[in-house]
């Protein structure tokens, strides 16, 4: 599985995270360019159908990220998104997804090394997991 | 937006300023935002966490009503407010006028790199050859003379900071854009009149100063330079002070008298600076030291250059100043006792340990030892270097280091598992704010955090590595050593270094120490009508005190701004019609960014160019260099145009830049905003990150096909407007509601104020004097009668609230009234400031004879003479009585002051009479300090106690005995009192009912439950709802009265027009596949949605609604969406992101 690249979506809030990964591009560093990003408002609004939407059409692994706990802009948002994590850790594996697909950081704004160092981590366990073929077999 | 008439000067961008600036921003007033330093945020730019969630949150700081006026992302990026203009390198050099009429005059610094051209490459950066200790890393890392000033900022343009700069000329050279420009050719028409008598200094200043390129010529004598500058023109004299025959200073005289313009530098050996300094006073413009040397002296010429020819000065009319010049850190290197600070390794200020941990720090988050990297295993914290030190002329408390220190060890655990060890030394731990004290004991219970009541004696070096060996005294005496691997001084607050030029252009008055002085109870006012002061620059402050001061200020400036006959007149904005794009198909102009070479010499343009041409809706793709620059700009703007498109994406660097700018863009080519958006290409191809050029293309083709997704799905739709009722409930009556009511009622806003009791003024009523000497009485008796008799205020006595419904904008309240009747109210904001009382006392024999009495019980009687400081032998006080330890364990904050009064009082009447005062530890902050160093010189003799060793006391024959441990004696000591006064603290008075009538919170300890602790400690959860005084949480006189202005000022931003404006991104219902489930209300944490049972439909209040978006994710059928998030957008752009395109 060497030439596997792993395609991953991230979730981003725009308040933290998106701000740490900025800061990352723009500290220029290095992370995989395997990430692509869409950044949200906030975790809180990442709707579980987002993430299994982004499975079923063939992303390798989901990554939800936002601001530290207590730190949320909108007061609780990233607690409703660690609500939401673990229950959808515990649906995935019934759509034949390995849950170490989906992962939840809180990577604060200045946190830009914190970003590129998850995102490198990120990358390398899901080239370990191989390739998900979920899109392959489901057919909806 | 709304725009008032009316304008302000916010002299300081920290976080004071920018709360300041924001009030009046949104208010409507135009705002001018100025910063000596090339960046926002002042010191909390260095601070990536705040107690007490131990992370960040500034961003709470941003607009929550009329949100899309201001930038919407991390605040310490970078700030937008479509009524603030914001300049940096900015000082204020002149103030003329009167209240509410100022000329003011600004000095912007030459920054020599043009911002509009600047694109943040940092090549400048890459080949400067000068190396300087870098302030954003506190000088634990260096930096070039070209540099960003702070890394994460936007703008990203780079500064050049002149007096460290070489001028080799070398960045200019490698400058893409051509952004740098040094100005050599402008110097040859600079003329330059040097003035000595000794020929070598002519000489060698004449060839330095050619070889800068400067035309140069000499004079020998005052009279032969007179004779010169009568019929020469120059731009700059440089003028000895010592020559025979007419001195420099008469020279000065005369020239001022031929060219009045021309600017003079004095020339000055050490024994005649006093001189100099005279000379500037009658017009020079600085003076130079000799002897000279070519290194410092040619840049100092340089920047002065600089500043004459290229500085901008600006001059404007504002209404009202406001002064947040915050501090300076106290450098510890300076101090008698410098612990080692400077010479040892090892040993950093608090500043610079933030910066050790922060993530965009030195250490990239690590907790590393400077001097070799390795793991720290141990720490110690000293307190109070540089406060509460007389010796280091700070007879004051910085206020803010107790809390920092403990939160820093806390995160140093967190760092680390829990794993490092550390210890705090202090004198006295300051927890006086709301949760001060739970947060303490947490640390030491729960986190195992030491703390020392100990002075460090010394600091020296313990081994190879860099250890330090720590020695101090215990309060016995006793002294004990341990090591280290690092030690962190807590360096207090110093007045800004500006301080004494700010103070003579604005002629306002400075206290002792060189901070402002202030009004005693108003502390936002200044000595000059008009100048207001906000935040650290009033007096030592934390973040929430800042904000709250802040907010007094800005309510001062709109104040006056208000009476002077702005404020109430709207000015008529001119709003763009955008064209109505809903029933066109979407279609696109897609603009790459080149920048430059960058983008073709890494990515295949033509594959990248041709894949997006291919998506749908897509109308053209055009190529365009530096879309940031302004020829860029103008080159897309056309291209809107010629394509006559209904939606643009941009694809480039920074999407955060670009929001004003899109605004400009949308008013030039009549779309909205919001059909337009940005897309961050450039950091894929940042170095590092290169790769195949067809494979970065993909990698491009997705980001951009992901904007297009979005982009397509965009209806943009009026935003929602809410008209707003523009009145005013305050509830209760005291000085902190008064103020309130006054402060909205000067506005021309009407204000019901309900009592509960037949008089106004609340605990005020009891107090007689202050600490400082002066009597609230006069303040109070004048609030009174200005509330009374004020034509907007009606006021109900011995009235109530019963009921109150609504949301912000439009509440309805019932209070029953003195008769029994009652009346509905209808209002759009509530102020609640209800007040507290002095708690009972239940400890110490109280009760068991008349000589125990609380505080305020001694007031009332030494009010009425029952107690005379003349009969009096010896009088014990208690402080702490039932508070700081569960379950009221927080620190009530006045009992310290008042107790100190009360000494003072005594000793003052009755210099023979004993005082000894039991203490756990000494709430004497900021220049509150000062009272206690006083008592102690007045013989007050101070006995510490712990929580677990409490006094006792004794009454025998009508009399208290008191007995404690002595820690200092370090045994038990027995006295008998005259008087025994018991400091209680204060409680909350019934909160609870008035929170479930206002559908706010109350904390465990039954006081009001803010929003946010630092960034909105005046609002409540529910937006409306604004609190005030000491229902929220202790405070003094002064204190509550700010919080009264803060409240008030939080109200205006709403009252302050007839309608409202919620923000583009706010949620709504589909009511046809609504299912009334009601998930989505829970789920709302502003309390925005609502079920109307009549309607039988959920109801989004879109002031309330921030847009957070949890109610679209809870809904099982989709029938929540927020605006520019619905599902088919997301969905599209999951679609894009995954499809292989090229």
């Amino acid at each position: 599985m060497a030439d596997f690249e792993p395609t991953i979506i991230a979730f981003v809030c725009n308040w933290c995270t998106y701000t740490a990964a900025d800061l990352a591009g723009t500290s220029r560093l290095a992370y995989p360019p395997n990430v692509r990003m869409i950044r949200m408002m906030c975790t809180g609004m990442v709707d579980p159908k987002y993430v299994i939407k982004a499975f079923l059409e063939g992303a390798d692994a989901v990554l939800i990220s936002g601001c530290h706990p207590g730190d949320c802009h909108y007061i609780n948002g990233n607690y409703k998104a660690r609500r939401r994590v673990k229950l959808l850790k515990e649906i995935l594996p019934r759509f034949g997804i390995d849950e170490k697909r989906l992962k939840l950081t809180w990577i604060g704004a200045s946190e830009g090394v914190d970003f590129a160092e998850t995102v490198k981590e990120m990358v390398a366990e899901i080239k370990a997991l191989g390739p998900s073929n979920i899109k392959e077999q489901m057919v909806l | 937006m709304k725009k008032k008439i009316g304008s302000a000067l916010v002299v300081g961008a920290g976080i004071s300023g920018i709360r300041s600036g924001l009030d009046l921003a949104e208010q409507g007033y135009q705002v001018t935002l100025i910063d000596k330093s090339p960046n926002l945020g002042g010191v909390l730019m260095q601070l990536d966490y705040q107690f007490p969630t131990d992370h960040c949150g500034m961003c709470r700081m941003l607009p929550l009503v009329e949100r899309d006026a201001s930038s919407q992302f991390c605040l310490r990026k970078g700030l937008f407010h479509e009524n603030i203009n914001i300049m940096f390198s900015t000082e204020l050099v002149g103030l003329e006028g009167e209240p509410g009429k100022f000329q003011v005059t600004l000095r912007q610094r030459a920054s020599m790199v043009d911002p509009t051209r600047c694109i943040g490459c940092g090549e400048c950066s890459r080949v400067c050859p000068v190396d300087v200790p870098d302030e954003f890393n506190a000088g634990l890392t260096n930096r070039k003379a070209i540099y960003l000033p702070i890394p994460h900022n936007i703008p990203n343009t780079y500064v050049v900071d002149t007096a460290s700069c070489t001028l080799c000329g070398e960045c200019e050279k490698v400058c893409p854009t051509g952004a740098i420009d040094f100005g050599k050719d402008a110097r040859g028409r600079f003329r330059i009149l040097v003035v000595d008598d000794e020929l070598v200094v002519r000489d060698s200043l004449k060839e330095w100063l050619e070889d800068e390129g400067f035309r140069v010529d000499m004079a020998e004598s005052g009279e032969e330079a007179l004779k010169r500058v009568a019929s020469e023109d120059y731009n700059l004299m440089l003028l000895d002070i010592k020559m025979p025959g007419m001195d420099g200073v008469e020279v000065l005289k005369r020239s001022k008298d031929i060219r009045p313009e021309m600017p003079v530098v004095m020339m000055t050996a050490y024994a005649t600076v006093e001189t100099a300094v005279e000379a500037m006073k009658i017009g020079a413009l600085d003076y130079l030291m000799k002897p000279f040397d070519p290194d410092t002296l040619v840049p100092l010429i340089v920047q002065l250059y600089q500043d004459i020819e290229r500085a901008g000065e600006h001059q404007m009319e504002v209404g009202s100043v406001i002064l947040a010049a915050g501090f300076d850190s106290y450098d510890p290197a300076n101090g008698k006792n410098t612990y080692g600070y400077g010479t040892l390794p090892n040993v950093v200020t608090s500043v610079e340990f933030e910066r050790i941990l922060s993530g965009s720090g030195l250490f990239r988050g690590k907790l590393t030892r400077p001097s070799d990297g390795k793991e720290v295993k141990k720490i110690a914290w000293f307190q109070c270097v540089g406060s509460r030190d007389q010796q280091a002329d700070a007879d004051f408390c910085s206020s803010a280091c107790c809390m920092f220190a403990i939160k820093e060890a806390l995160l140093a655990k967190e760092k680390t598992n829990g794993q490092v060890d550390t210890t705090i030394f202090y004198m006295d731990m300051r927890t006086f704010g709301k949760d001060f004290q739970r947060y303490r004991d947490r640390a030491e219970k729960d986190h195992g955090v030491r703390f020392l009541r100990n002075r460090v004696h010394s600091v020296e070096l313990a081994g190879e590595g860099g250890e330090l060996k720590v020695v101090y005294a215990d309060t016995q005496g006793e002294r004990h050593e341990d090591v280290f691997d690092l030690v962190v001084l807590a360096a207090g607050q110093r007045p800004p270094s500006t301080t004494g030029a700010l103070a003579d252009t604005t002629g306002i008055e400075l206290n002792q120490w060189g901070f402002c002085q202030t009004d005693p109870f108003l502390r936002s006012r200044s000595s000059r009508e008009g100048i207001y002061v906000s935040g650290s620059f009033s007096g030592l402050r934390d973040i929430s005190e800042s904000v709250i001061q802040a907010n007094s200020a800005s309510l001062e400036a709109s104040r006056l701004i208000h009476s002077k006959g702005g404020g109430l007149s709207e000015e008529s904005v001119s709003e763009t019609t955008f064209r109505d794009v809903s029933r066109e198909t979407p279609e696109i102009l897609v603009a790459i960014c080149a920048c430059g070479e960058a983008l073709p010499s890494a990515a295949d343009l033509d594959l990248l160019r041709e894949g997006i041409q291919r998506q749908g809706s897509v109308k053209s793709v055009q190529v365009i260099d530096r879309i940031c620059t302004q020829e860029g700009w103008n080159e897309l703007e056309q291209m809107v145009k010629e394509h006559e498109v209904n939606r643009v994406l941009i694809a480039s660097c920074m999407p955060y830049v670009y929001g004003p700018k899109l605004k400009d863009l949308g008013q030039a080519v009549g779309l909205h905003p919001r059909l337009m958006d940005v897309v961050d290409i450039r950091t894929r191809i940042f170095p590092g990150h290169n790769g195949d050029k067809k494979e970065v293309a993909r990698d491009m083709g997705a980001v951009i096909a992901m904007g297009l997704g979005r982009l397509r799905g965009m209806d943009p739709m009026p935003v929602p407007q809410i008209r707003v009722i523009q009145k005013a409930l305050v509830v209760g009556g005291g000085i902190a509601g008064m103020t309130a009511a006054l402060a909205i009622a000067d506005h021309g806003f009407e204000v019901s104020l309900v009592e509960k009791s037949e008089h106004l003024g609340g605990n005020l009523r009891k107090l007689h004097r202050t600490i400082e000497g002066v009597s609230p009485q006069e303040l109070l008796e004048e609030t009174i009668a200005r509330v009374e008799k004020h034509p907007k205020i009606q006021v109900f006595k011995k009235a109530r609230v019963i009921h109150s419904q609504g949301r912000v904008g439009r509440f309805l309240t019932t209070i029953e009234k003195e008769d029994g009747g009652s009346e509905i109210l209808r209002h759009g904001v509530s102020v609640l400031a209800t007040g507290a009382r002095e708690a009972k006392a239940q400890s110490y024999e109280y009760g068991k004879s008349e000589a125990i009495v609380t505080q305020h019980e001694l007031e009332q009687k030494m009010a009425d003479g029952a107690v005379d400081p003349k009969n009096l032998r010896a009088v014990a006080m208690i402080q702490c009585v039932g508070s700081r330890e569960e379950p009221r364990n927080y620190c009530s904050r006045v009992c310290c002051a008042t107790s100190l009064k009360n000494a003072l009082y005594f000793k003052e009447q009755n210099p023979a009479l004993e005082v000894y005062i039991y203490y756990r530890d000494m709430m004497t902050y900021g220049f509150l300090e000062s009272y206690y160093t006083q008592a102690r010189k007045a013989g007050v003799i101070f006995i510490q106690y712990d929580s677990d060793r409490k006094p006792a006391v004794a009454v025998d024959d009508g009399k208290p005995k008191i007995s404690a441990m002595d820690p200092i004696l370090g045994r038990e000591l027995t006295l008998e009192a005259d008087l025994l006064v018991l400091a209680t603290g204060m409680e909350p008075a019934e909160n609870n009912e008035l929170a479930e009538l206002f559908g706010i919170e109350i904390n465990q300890d039954g006081f009001f439950q803010e929003a946010e602790y630092k960034w909105r400690p005046v609002d409540s959860i529910k937006e409306g709802v604004f609190l005030a005084g000491i229902a929220h949480s202790p405070r003094s006189v002064a204190e509550s009265i700010a919080m009264g202005h803060a409240a008030a000022q939080r109200s205006l931003r709403i009252l302050s027009s007839e309608y409202i404006a919620a923000g583009q991104i706010v949620a709504e219902v589909r009511h046809s596949i609504c299912s009334l489930c009601e998930k989505c209300v829970s789920a709302c944490p502003y309390g925005a949605r609502m079920l109307d049972e009549e309607e039988g439909k959920i109801i989004v209040d879109e002031l309330m609604c921030q847009g957070c978006g949890s109610c679209a994710a809870v809904c099982p059928n989709s029938a929540s969406v927020l605006r520019g998030y619905r599902d088919q957008q997301v969905f599209e752009v999951i679609d894009a992101a995954l499809e292989v395109m090229l």
